[in-house]
Parts: structure tokens; C-alpha cells; sequence
């Protein structure tokens, strides 16, 4: 019985983090802002890393589901904001509709590339996100190169109080929720046949198949899993905050590269790892803004490329491993 | 007329295949040599365009001086990065050197932004026109196409011929085999990268004869997307099998370019770049060998 | 082609060796019948059933399993991880949970003397007890058919002794057919199987009892070696 409650220790690192971020955020004057952006950073990491880490193999489009979910949220808004009973319902069929659109996105993408195996499978993602984007701007849907703008919308679907608390405030908290459910979903799976199913085909996918691992499966299931959190998160943290969508932004690569970062520097594969990763990397970027605005990236790269030769399980992976059979080890995963 | 802007635009297209050919080549080496895949490939066309960028700007050398100035900066960057980074990775699991080199491609877009900014730039290399009859093709290109089926032709020989090039074969046969008769592995990976990315960088001269405008820091992120297309058509290991493929790709593109440029309510540049995605996709669901390919 | 007409039945409970040179096809034999590639020509049936064409994932819960000639314990996880894979996936799959799992893994990790290392990544073990690692996992699977290839390559005499005992027992026990896999007829196989099956350039050259397949000169002249020492039968 107790065996079955400390399976979930891991957890309370993790949420004490995002307990301790909130309070910040909420109790400390203008500090709102880099907390939601810790967070964002902390929800992606953690749902990449259901994905990335877990099974060893790096989606380069990943941004993509995010994009499609901020335009759940967008579609939702703008479609449905003049029906007067829906109120603020608007928002959760937003999320629905995100979480929808992100899945069906993973089961098109990976009905083909999760066939495939590694370095193949990395090519086939690598254009997802531009060709979804151009998909939208030149078929001239949703807006197409124009996007959406919908302030207005939810303006008038919930009055313009609600609308501004809605996306001044509860989007991030939205965020805040999503990245729980995540860590939930991401102990779950490790603790359970799903991990060792995955860790068996990361570390040798030819010996997982004979030992009886149907690895195509668990594969489309920790893909589904991580893209339908991207696009919730996308939803929140893009379509209900900021109000508006456009292509060229919600698809840029750039997102997956801080996602990469993100799991890598915290630790590919463990549960605090991403949201250490989020947090290191948010501070970072927020410390290098100040200093050198808008080249964070050339300090991060050969940082990950020193990850990548010298210390590939990340921050929480030395951690775990030094402190594995300590009573401070069943608190790190 | 529609006919005759078909044929013009697939002689456009043939033309720019003849690059993205090249493009790849580099590509397809250093797969099938050491089993790696260069993410950041685009980023090193990058560099290739903005050696020819400074070259005409600031001596007013043509392009075509800037090729042996690319290929040396091209092996020198080549066998940095081999023996920082690559060489450790060789035996590492794929994920690490998909990320690796992904990395270095960032690392090198953020270091020219640091040095160059990230304005739009071009150059304007004054030329004849040439009359094809369905199409007038600017001097510029004849000399791109000129250059890259010269370079493949080297290639060839190179591989065929030279001792070294041969000893790259046999690695790519059977990696063990040939380290048992003595050849040199390490050197052949070494050699083979510094190779494969010298290539790349004479690819975006090249690439800017064609097009020497919007050279800007983050435009080799659409290329490396067309050279994974290119490369997989024509088999991810097989350089000469890119070549072809980027014939097929160039044609298949501007082909489709004015096709859609044809229907109302679709725009053409967006719908283009969203079928070479397309394209993409059917080949690694039907023929993931690609057309030469062995792996 | 690397094999040409080879037939082959194994009866439950019996142990068999494989035996052959290199490019004598015994690894594509493996190969087919653990699922890795599939035969232009043939069938192979298991229990009656045709698997010819099925995935290695599903041979696995029917009830066939496969040791390597290299060991490929999962580096990160635990050599108790490591073997409660094979009782999750195996032949008892559906019914076992993840806590049952490691319970079953338990047992087969003290059957083969690993019990001080069970919470050590397998990485980090030595070769041998990589090995040891692996034939626990296939054990915890709960199979009716292991096939080991290269069984004993590279293991001292005497532990080799061992592992012959250890696995006849095994296999009496829990009555497993073995198909163990070798390049020489070596004393291991000798201890181990009832029967020897040699392969040579593809083809079956002989399928005797092991005392009657060591006697055969066709197998002497195949192997151009001595053949072992006679308390060894």
C-alpha cells in the first residue's frame, strides 16, 4: 500500500515548484509575467519530454501541434462567440477543440513517420510545422497569411471584464494546470508497462520487438500524448492570452529548439527534468535579454552541444542516477 | 502559350534542380559514410551565400571566385566541428547526432547575425541574358547549372579515381572490413565530413547565382527541408543518386509552382512549399530507399 | 541465398544445437524464425500455428524467445527492470502487472545469482553477468521455445559447466525447448542438447543425436577440428 503512494513521491518536487512559482507570481509585484513565462517554458519541456525522452526520438516539427491548438482556440472564439447561451463555454470548447486538432495532426504525422525509424523519422518531421504553415496561408484557410484576431470576439462572448481576466490571468493559470496534468501523465507512464515499454525500445528497438514490445504502439501513444499537451498549451498560453494567431508565428521552429533545449539541459526522460530545464532556461533568457537581447540562442547552442557530448542525461539525470537507493532518490525521477 | 510558359518554367526548374542536386550531395556523403544526418545543413548553404555576398560587396569579385574561397572555408569549418563535436557521436545514439548537429546549425545562424544582422541582403551581378527560345535565362544561371554539373562530374572521378575516394567507398561497404585492411577510419569519417560540408557551402554560391536576394541569416532553413526531399528521392546514402533527385525535385517544383499559380483562391509560393512537405511524406510512406538509395 | 531448403522440427521439451561455420546460414535461420526478416519460400509453424509472416513482437507472448550472441540488456534500467520486461511482454503479458512483473523478476534474478546487482543499471554489469541478465529476461518471459544464439561464446569452461546445468534444468523444469546456436560443437552444446543439427552452406548436412552427429565424418570434415573430449559426452 505505501509501495503504491511512494510511487508518486517524484511528484511533489514537481509540484512544489509550480505551488512556489504561484505564489511568487501572484504575491510578488510585477513578476506575474516572468512566472507565466516559466511555466509555459516548464508545461512545453515537460509535455516534449513525454515524447523526446521517453522514446528517443526528436519530432523537429513538434511547434506545430501548438500552433494547431492556438487555432482551436482561435476557431472556437471567432466562430462561436455570438451564441449567447455558450458564454464563457467558448473557452473549454476551445480546449476540446484544441486537444482534437493537435491529436488528429499526431495520428496524420505519425500514421507515416512513426513508421519510420530514427534519423527517418526526424527528416519526415522536419517540414511539419512549415508545411502546415503554408498549408493555411496558401490554401486560404483560417484566415490564411492574415490570421485571426479575436479580443473582440471574446470580448463579446464574455463580457469585457471576464475577456481581459480570462487571458491576463487564467490563461497562465491554465498553463500552471496543463503542466501538472503533464507531470501526472509523465510519472504514470514511467512508472507503469507504458515506460518500461518505451525505455526497452529507446535503448534497442530491435531487441524490444522480440521481447514482445508491439513498439509502433507505445511509440503512437506517447506521440498522441505529448502533441494533444502541446496543443492545449498552445491554446492557452498563445490563443487565450494573446488573442490572436498568425501563421508565420505560431510555427516557427524556433519553440522546438527551446523545447530541445528545455529536456536536454534538464534531463531527457526524467519527470523534474524538464521543469528544471524550463526554469534554467527561462531565468537564462530572461537574464540574457537584459544583456544581449535576442541572441540567447548562440549562448544555448553550444551549451546543448556540450550537453550532448559530455553530459547527455542532463541535470536531473546525474542527479537521479547519484542519488538512486537514497531516501532523497525515491524523490527524484 | 501555356505550353510554352510550361516548358520555360521547367527549364527554370531543371536549372535550380541542378543545385539543390549539388546541395545534397554534401548531404548524402556524410549519411553514407558515417551514418549521420547533417540537420543543419540549410545554415552551411548559409554561410556558402554569405561568402559570395562579401566577396562581390566588398572586393567586387564574381561569384565564381568566391567557389575556392567556399570550399576552404567549407573544409576548414568541416573538420572543426568533425573533431569538436562529431567524432564523439559516431558511436552515440542516433538522437544525439540528429541534436548535435541541428546545434551547430543555430550556433552558426546566431554567429552570422551577430556579425552581419538579420536585414535581407542581395547582390547584383550584372550579366547577359541568354535566349533559350521558350525562356530568357540570365548568364548567372548557365554558369550555376555549368557549375553544379561540374562539380558532380568531380565528384565522380574523385570517388572513382583517387585513392581517397576509394577508401571512402569501402568505408561506406563495410565500415569494419576496411579498417581490417587498413584503411584508416577515423581519417576517411574526418575526411568524408569536411568533404560533405565543403560541398554544401559551394552550394549556396551556387544558390545565390540563382537567387542572390533575401540572403539573411535564417534562410537555410527552407533548404534544408528541400535537401531532405532531394535526398530521400534519391536515396539518403547515394550523392550522385541527390543529384538526380534534385533534377527531379527542381523540375517537380517549378512544375507544381505553375500549376497552382493557375487556380484561383490558392496561393502559389505557400501551396508549393506545403507539397514539397507533401512530397516528402509520400516517398518515406513508398520508397524510403529513394531511387539509388541502399539504406 | 543464405539458406536453401532446411527442414526442421523441434519437439516441446527437446534441446537442439545449431551447428555450422560462418555463412553456413545459421543466423538467418535465427533470424526467420525469431521474426527478423521474413523467408521468400517456406513456412514455419509453431504450435500448429503458421508465423511465418508474423512480427517478432507477436512471437514473443506466444512463446518464443531469443538470447543474443552479444548481450543487449537495457543499459539504463535495472537488471531487475531488465527482466521484468521479459515477464510484462512474454507469454504471461496480459495477466501481469508491472508490481507482478517485478516480483516474477525477482525470482529469475536470484535463479541466475544476480541478486547483489539487481538494482544496478545492466550497463554497467561485465560481460558474463550481461549475459546472465539476458537469459533471466528470456526466462521471466515464460517461453516455450529459447533460442540462443552463440550461447556460451567466450565464457570460461567452468562457467560454462554451470550454465549447461543450470539451463538443462531449467528447461526440464519448465519445459522449454532450447535451439542453441554455435559455430564449433563445443563441450557446452555437447552437455546441453539431445540433438545437433548442422548447417552447412545453407543446407542441412546432418540432424543425428549428439553422439551419433560427432561421429559422423561428414561433420569431421566439415570442421577440419578436433573433436572433444570423450568424458564430455
Amino acid at each position: 500500500m505505501s509501495d503504491r503512494i511512494a510511487k508518486y513521491y517524484p511528484l511533489i518536487p514537481v509540484y512544489s515548484v509550480y505551488l512556489a512559482l504561484f505564489l511568487i507570481g501572484k504575491n510578488v509585484p510585477g513578476m506575474w509575467q516572468l512566472i507565466a513565462m516559466l511555466a509555459f517554458y516548464s508545461a512545453i519541456g515537460q509535455a516534449f519530454n513525454i515524447f523526446l525522452g521517453m522514446t528517443g526520438y526528436v519530432d523537429f516539427g513538434y511547434v506545430a501541434f501548438m500552433g494547431v491548438g492556438t487555432y482551436g482556440m482561435a476557431l472556437s472564439i471567432s466562430h462561436l462567440y455570438h451564441v449567447e447561451w455558450l458564454g464563457v463555454w467558448v473557452v473549454l470548447i476551445g480546449f476540446l477543440l484544441a486537444a482534437v486538432m493537435s491529436t488528429i495532426l499526431s495520428i496524420l504525422v505519425g500514421a507515416v513517420a512513426l513508421r519510420l525509424r530514427g534519423a527517418y523519422f526526424a527528416i519526415a518531421t522536419i517540414g511539419v510545422n512549415e508545411g502546415f504553415r503554408y498549408l493555411i496561408e496558401g490554401a486560404r484557410i483560417w484566415g490564411g497569411s492574415e490570421g485571426i484576431i479575436f479580443y473582440g470576439q471574446l470580448a463579446q462572448a464574455v463580457g469585457r471584464k471576464t475577456a481581459s481576466i480570462l487571458s491576463t490571468f487564467w490563461a497562465d493559470i491554465f498553463v500552471f494546470v496543463i503542466a501538472g496534468v503533464a507531470a501526472f501523465i509523465t510519472l504514470f507512464y514511467m512508472k507503469g508497462k507504458i515506460g518500461y515499454a518505451l525505455t526497452a525500445l529507446r535503448e534497442d528497438e530491435d531487441a524490444a520487438k522480440v521481447m514482445g514490445i508491439h513498439v509502433t504502439k507505445y511509440k503512437i501513444i506517447a506521440f498522441i500524448t505529448s502533441a494533444s499537451l502541446a496543443g492545449l498549451i498552445g491554446a492557452s498560453a498563445w490563443g487565450l492570452k494573446v488573442t490572436n494567431v498568425f501563421p508565420p508565428e505560431v510555427f516557427e521552429i524556433h519553440y522546438t529548439i527551446e523545447c530541445i533545449i528545455i529536456v536536454l539541459l534538464g534531463g531527457a526522460g526524467t519527470l523534474l527534468g524538464p521543469v528544471v530545464g524550463g526554469l534554467i532556461y527561462g531565468l537564462s533568457k530572461y537574464w540574457l535579454t537584459v544583456i544581449i537581447p535576442g541572441f540567447q540562442l548562440l549562448i544555448f547552442a553550444p551549451i546543448i552541444l556540450i550537453v550532448i557530448i559530455a553530459f547527455p542525461e542532463g541535470v536531473i539525470g546525474v542527479l537521479a542516477r547519484r542519488y538512486r537507493g537514497t531516501p532523497l532518490g525515491k524523490f527524484i525521477a | 502559350m501555356i505550353g510554352e510558359q510550361l516548358a520555360g518554367n521547367l527549364i527554370q526548374g531543371l536549372f535550380l534542380g541542378g543545385i539543390y542536386g549539388v546541395a545534397t550531395m554534401g548531404l548524402s556523403l556524410i549519411f553514407g559514410v558515417l551514418n549521420i544526418v547533417n540537420v543543419g545543413h540549410g545554415a552551411f548553404m548559409m554561410v556558402g551565400a554569405f561568402i559570395a555576398l562579401l566577396m562581390f560587396n566588398t572586393f567586387g569579385l564574381n561569384p565564381i571566385y568566391a567557389i575556392p574561397v567556399a570550399f576552404v572555408v567549407g573544409i576548414a569549418l568541416g573538420y572543426l566541428f568533425y573533431y569538436t563535436s562529431i567524432r564523439k557521436l559516431i558511436k552515440a545514439p542516433e538522437l544525439a547526432s540528429l541534436l548535435a548537429t541541428f546545434a551547430i546549425g543555430i550556433l552558426l545562424e546566431e554567429l552570422v547575425k551577430l556579425i552581419f544582422g538579420s536585414e535581407f541582403r542581395g547582390y547584383h551581378w550584372i550579366v547577359e541574358r541568354v535566349d533559350l527560345g521558350v525562356t530568357v535565362l540570365p548568364m548567372s544561371k548557365v554558369y550555376a547549372l555549368t557549375g553544379s554539373i561540374l562539380v558532380a562530374i568531380l565528384l565522380y572521378v574523385w570517388f572513382k579515381k583517387t585513392r581517397a575516394g576509394m577508401a571512402v567507398r569501402s568505408v561506406v561497404e563495410d565500415d569494419v572490413g576496411a579498417g581490417v585492411c587498413g584503411v584508416n577510419v577515423g581519417w576517411v569519417y574526418g575526411m568524408s565530413f569536411a568533404l560533405g560540408i565543403s560541398l554544401t557551402v559551394v552550394s549556396g554560391i551556387l544558390l545565390t547565382m540563382f537567387i542572390p536576394v533575401g540572403i539573411n541569416p535564417y534562410m537555410g532553413g527552407t533548404y534544408t527541408l528541400k535537401a531532405f526531399v532531394v535526398a530521400v528521392l534519391g536515396g539518403l546514402g547515394s550523392p550522385y543518386g541527390a543529384f538526380f533527385g534534385g533534377l527531379i525535385f527542381g523540375l517537380l517544383e517549378n512544375g507544381c509552382y505553375t500549376l497552382f499559380a493557375m487556380i484561383p483562391g490558392l496561393e502559389p509560393f505557400a501551396m508549393t512549399r506545403f507539397f514539397s512537405f507533401v512530397m516528402l511524406l509520400v516517398i518515406l510512406l513508398i520508397k524510403p530507399t529513394g531511387l539509388m538509395g541502399t539504406k | 541465398m543464405a539458406i536453401n531448403e532446411v527442414y526442421l522440427e523441434i519437439d516441446a521439451g527437446e534441446r537442439i544445437g545449431i551447428v555450422g561455420p560462418n555463412g553456413s546460414g545459421k543466423t538467418t535461420l535465427f533470424n526467420l524464425i525469431s521474426g527478423v526478416f521474413f523467408p521468400e519460400q517456406g513456412s514455419i509453424y509453431f504450435e500448429g500455428k503458421d508465423i511465418t509472416r508474423m512480427p517478432p513482437y507477436k512471437r514473443a507472448p506466444m512463446g518464443i524467445g531469443r538470447t543474443f550472441q552479444i548481450p543487449r540488456p537495457f543499459g539504463s534500467a535495472t537488471v531487475r527492470e531488465n527482466v521484468a520486461v521479459g515477464a510484462m511482454f512474454g507469454t504471461l503479458g496480459s495477466q501481469v502487472g508491472v508490481r507482478e512483473a517485478l516480483e516474477i523478476a525477482d525470482r529469475y534474478v536470484e535463479l541466475v545469482g544476480l541478486q547483489e546487482h539487481r538494482n544496478k543499471p545492466a550497463g554497467g554489469l561485465t560481460p558474463i553477468e550481461k549475459k546472465l541478465t539476458e537469459v533471466a529476461r528470456s526466462l521471466a518471459m515464460h517461453p516455450k521455445l529459447l533460442l540462443m544464439d552463440e550461447a556460451m561464446a567466450g565464457m570460461h569452461p567452468k562457467d560454462i559447466d554451470n550454465m549447461v546445468d543450470f539451463l538443462k534444468r531449467i528447461a526440464e523444469q519448465e519445459s522449454i525447448s532450447i535451439v542453441a546456436m554455435v559455430e564449433h560443437i563445443m563441450r557446452a552444446v555437447v552437455g546441453l542438447v539431445q540433438r545437433v543439427v548442422v548447417l552447412h552452406q545453407g543446407s542441412k548436412l546432418v540432424d543425428a543425436p549428439t553422439r551419433d552427429a560427432l561421429k559422423d565424418p561428414r561433420v569431421v570434415e566439415v570442421y577440419l577440428g578436433h573433436p572433444p573430449e570423450e568424458h564430455a559426452c
